[in-house]
């Protein structure tokens, strides 16, 4: 790719050689100034330094069901940014019980979907809900180059096997969100 | 302006650096929750068919609707069932206690039975949790708390199944003795607990 870039210049250096020899008056130049923005994509940082999604206490104690108001305060990702077209990626793994082994017995499900949001980036956010058979809006394009925040949220928490299953006990039940920003082709 | 032009291109032309890499492009955020360890039981109720002598449940009181045969006024038979709603979502244990280890008069005891009656009335308490299944006799020879646990080593919900069954003639002294007037009680306690 050099020879590309040196072939105009040896071109340009014979012309002015021509009009040096023709009168006193030096110019130098049009000097061409070139440079390349590469394709570039940064996801930024997390706005909490915690790092993580702590929904609490999954369970009614009264009752040993999965609670129907949980929640977790969404996560902001700051400075990101893409030079160019790009796609975010939304997936996720649901939460499991860690110490749990084996099935849970009749009656009991060791593990809770949900659903994890990226908004800010696209016109429509990536979606990606755990269990899903599919989670076709888990890929977004954006056509144009951006900076800005991003917005990643989790919610629509469900028990596994159906809520009349209950949660076996376990200190922690653990899964994860994971945000992938990527140059398009 | 036309060497411009190409010059140009030829930048445009360059591949995309191997900058795209330098900056980090995935965020991995852990969720993490607990469940911690739940005990319930529901009121209970009676089990469809289950009710023998026993006018049925008020609140948490169990009723014999006639405890003697009025023909020989020794204990009738009466059984009744009952279910509880129930969860424990760890390995746990069932303990059914009975505080009299038996029914035992309520009103005031005479300072000396009158010999040949029964004063108290055996029952039997079988149980069903789960996989587990556990009977607790209360035989009133001695007035105390009678009590049976079982281990259940996983977690379980669904229907704590309670029977309890007065035998004909039941009695604290010889079979089939008549029973002393007066009221006569006991209490149950169901406890689902930590092993």
């Amino acid at each position: 790719m050099k020879l590309v870039s040196f072939g105009p210049a040896a071109l340009l250096a014979a012309g002015f050689g021509a009009a040096f020899a023709q009168s006193s008056t030096a110019i130098a130049g049009p000097h061409p100034v070139t440079g390349t923005v590469p394709v570039l994509c940064a996801a930024g940082t997390l706005s909490d330094d915690d790092g993580v999604f702590a929904v609490g206490i999954l369970v009614d104690t009264s009752t040993g069901f999965l609670r129907n108001d949980l929640s977790a305060p969404p996560k902001v990702l700051q400075g990101s940014f893409c030079t160019s077209k790009s796609t975010i990626t939304v997936e996720a793994s649901p939460m499991v019980a860690q110490a749990s082994t084996g099935a849970p017995p009749e009656g009991f499900s060791d593990t809770v979907n949900f659903t994890a949001m990226a908004e800010g980036w696209t016109p429509s956010p990536a979606v990606f809900t755990t269990g899903a058979a599919a989670n076709l809006n888990a890929v977004q394009t954006r056509e144009t180059a951006f900076t800005g925040d991003i917005v990643v949220s989790i919610g629509d928490f469900t028990t596994e096997g159906g809520q009349a299953l209950r949660l076996v006990e376990d200190p922690l039940y653990q899964g994860a969100v994971v945000v992938t920003l990527a140059p398009a082709d | 302006m036309a060497r411009l032009r190409f010059l140009l291109l030829a930048a445009a032309a360059l591949p995309a650096p191997l900058a795209a890499q330098v900056a980090p492009l995935t965020r991995n955020v852990p969720v993490i929750a607990s469940a911690p360890a739940v005990c319930a039981i529901q009121e209970p109720s009676v089990a469809a068919g289950g009710l023998i002598n026993f006018r049925g449940i008020n609140g948490n009181t169990l009723q014999i609707d006639h405890l003697v045969d009025p023909a020989t006024l020794a204990a009738a038979a009466a059984s009744v069932d009952i279910v509880f709603d129930a969860v424990c979502n760890y390995p746990h244990r069932i303990r059914v206690e009975a505080q009299n280890n038996g029914l035992w008069r309520t009103s005031e005891r005479p300072p000396e039975p009158a010999p040949g009656f029964a004063y108290a009335v055996p029952y039997r308490a079988t149980i069903d949790w789960g996989l587990e299944h556990g009977r607790l006799e209360a035989d009133a020879k001695v007035r105390r708390i009678a009590e049976r646990s079982i281990d259940v080593d996983q977690p379980t919900s669904g229907e704590i199944r309670l029977r309890l069954e007065i035998e004909a003639g039941a009695s604290n002294v010889q079979a089939h003795a008549p029973l002393l007037a007066g009221s006569y009680g006991d209490t149950l306690r169901i406890t689902l607990e930590p092993q």
